[in-house]
């Protein structure tokens, strides 16, 4: 007697789908798994033993071959616990099956018969839509499972469940979310720009990253707000639009980390890795391949504070997915490949000490230190983040006297209006922000007025700037003319976007 | 494996029999050998083929008996069901491995139990 149910599998951000062909013969009792099944997959039949045996049914005798198929493909996690045991009460005809025809089943056993959630699942209704009409899912995941369209969606909560609606038993209304509700729900922030006090100038900057999807570098003494200011910097981005929210979700899916963040991802994601992460934490991979935390800050910030701090190899790695926008992780028996559209918002101190900026207590560094301290930045990786500006702390009388700035909705909106701009400019040339404009587009839109061509000419003398330096400015130009709304650069502009190159102004000074 | 020892095995196996044929079970065959393994009993239980291992207590106190069959035992016991199955040309049977502990509670009155399908293949 042979059964087969379909189910699915998950290899990067795709899936497919895997055949799980249950053949009983008699004999002596036991059961084999083949078809790659990794430590989890093999396991799941004494899950499955107890979980038949507590739903009520019987464990069938007899010998079981169960063939995970396609059979040259490694099969990981839990999730075929569900239909394994579907299987095996069908072929030993405990139940029938009226139900099963395009049905695909996913799904962890616990051992008293339920069904525990599942990681990855939108990622498998995405890829497999098309090609089926129903999956059975786990109550829990129900809601994520739902955000596809074209996929009728049972929630089950047991065994007993499943197999009572397999065999017509019982009726389960297929589970339903309405996106637009989901999306539009306002995402309650609990920063606000307005919570800053002075520190203007970097608003402003942060203003121009976030409206030409440019990374930036803070540099400032300790406690001067660098890290608060960051963590403000998702509430100015636009929000995500829906198709940007699948693919954020799914990525969190994958990862196992959606059950904290509701059924869909409506926020930009900010990510802080902490300085002692490894490289592969950082850009993904691993024995079993999982995106890393550039791609769970895809459409959002990466924010890595104590930038030096970072190993060598992870501040290396980042420049590929700051280039490409994406990260291609070979290992021997694939290729994988994880989105990784991320803004990055380094932050640094000025000195290993902190102080270098002070004029009280001052700085207690020695050059060579100061020196190997901003050794660790790569030319390269420093070439990859458009704006760079200084921090200074603010003095109490300061912080006291400013009047607060403006709020996050407020700059929002003029970010949104730049970006829109951006959209019309650059339609249908798989360029979405200023900030990865190509040498060609910048000279074919980065258009000057005659004064400011002067200014920017000047720049480049007497600051000794480089031609990469040359470019990085007309892109933030771009942007911020695009704030106002302005056709052609102006000096006033430009002005403003050298002020954003504060690293290579200071050239002979911190970077030696 | 002294006489005594050889004796207490031959009885507790006898008291298996007995209880097992008491409970519907026709014993096919005792102390069956392969070249690696040996089964206490071999019996017919309805549809069942069953090979059952008895374990003889002094005293319960290390657990339920089931769990007290180590795997070098399991595997002796697998590879003595296979032979038996094969010479005797037993084919489409389901087949089962049944466990039968014989102890004494403390007030000296002995216990049989029967633990069926006590493990499988692995």
């Amino acid at each position: 007697m042979l059964v087969k149910i379909a189910s699915a599998a998950v290899l990067g951000l795709e899936a497919y789908q895997v055949e799980i062909e249950i053949d009983s013969s008699r004999g002596l009792p036991g059961q084999s798994i083949v078809g790659l099944p990794d430590a989890a997959v093999r396991e799941s039949r004494d899950r499955v033993r107890a979980a038949i045996e507590n739903s009520g049914f019987e464990f069938p005798p007899g010998y079981f071959t169960i063939n995970l198929a396609p059979a040259n493909t490694r099969k990981e996690g839990p999730l075929y616990d569900l239909p394994i045991a579907l299987g095996m009460l069908l072929v030993s005809e405990q139940i029938t099956a009226i139900e099963l025809a395009d049905t695909l089943v996913v799904g962890e056993l616990s051992l008293d018969g339920g069904v525990r959630p599942v990681s990855g699942l939108l990622a498998i209704c995405f890829s497999l839509a098309k090609s089926h009409r129903r999956i059975l899912v786990p109550k829990e995941n129900a809601a994520e499972a739902a955000l596809i369209k074209g996929l009728e969606v049972i929630p089950v909560s047991s065994l007993k469940e499943a197999a009572e609606y397999l065999s017509g038993q019982t009726k389960i209304k297929p589970y339903q979310v309405d996106l637009e509700k989901l999306l539009s729900v306002p995402s309650e922030d609990l920063l606000d720009l307005i919570d800053v006090k002075g520190q203007g100038h970097v608003k402003r900057a942060l203003e121009v990253a976030a409206a030409g999807g440019h990374n930036i570098l803070l540099v400032g003494s300790p406690g001067s707000g660098k890290t608060m200011l960051a963590r403000r910097l998702p509430t100015i981005l636009p929000p995500l639009s829906l198709n940007e929210a699948l693919e954020v979700t799914k990525i969190y899916s994958v990862v196992g980390l959606l059950a904290e963040k509701g059924s869909l991802v409506t926020r930009r994601p900010f990510r802080t890795p902490h300085h002692t992460t490894s490289d592969i934490g950082v850009i993904g991979g691993g024995r079993i391949p999982r995106p890393g935390e550039v791609s769970l800050a895809h459409f959002g910030v990466l924010f890595l504070d104590e930038f030096p701090e970072f190993d060598r190899r992870v501040l290396e790695v980042l420049r590929q997915p700051l280039e490409d926008g994406q990260v291609t992780i070979s290992r021997a028996h694939s290729a994988l490949t994880y989105p990784a559209k991320f803004m990055l918002v380094a932050s640094m101190n000025p000195c290993p000490c902190g102080r270098l900026y002070d004029a009280k207590p001052g700085c207690s560094c020695s050059p060579t230190q100061v020196h190997n301290y901003w050794r660790k930045l790569s030319g390269p990786l420093l070439d990859r983040i458009d704006l760079q500006l200084e921090v200074s702390r603010l003095k109490v009388d300061e912080l006291a006297a400013l009047p607060q700035g403006e709020s996050s909705k407020i700059v929002r909106q003029r970010v949104i209006a730049a970006r829109q701009l951006q959209l019309d400019r650059f339609g249908g040339q798989q360029v979405f922000c200023n900030a990865h404009m190509a040498p060609q587009q910048i000279r074919k839109y980065c258009f000057l007025e005659p004064e400011a061509k002067q200014l920017l000419k000047a720049a480049i003398v007497h600051l000794n700037l480089s031609a990469r330096a040359y470019d990085k400015i007309l892109k933030v130009a771009r942007t911020i003319a695009d704030l106002v709304g302005v056709s052609t650069i102006e000096t006033q502009h430009i002005a403003e976007a050298i002020q954003y190159r504060s690293l290579d102004k200071k050239g002979g000074e911190a970077r030696v | 494996m002294g006489k005594e020892s050889y004796e207490i095995g031959q009885r507790g196996e006898d008291l298996a029999a007995e209880y097992l044929a008491n409970h519907g079970y026709h014993i096919l065959s005792r102390n069956f050998r392969s070249q690696q393994g040996e089964i206490d009993l071999i019996a017919s239980d309805r549809d069942f083929m069953v090979f059952v291992e008895v374990k003889n207590y002094s005293f319960r106190s290390f657990g339920l008996p089931s769990a007290a069959i180590r795997r070098e035992k399991r595997q002796s016991i697998i590879h003595a069901a296979r032979t038996y199955l094969y010479r005797n040309r037993i084919k489409n049977k389901n087949c089962r491995f049944d466990v039968v502990a014989i102890y004494r509670r403390l007030d000296g009155s002995r216990v049989i139990e029967l633990f069926q399908n006590a493990f499988f293949l692995t």
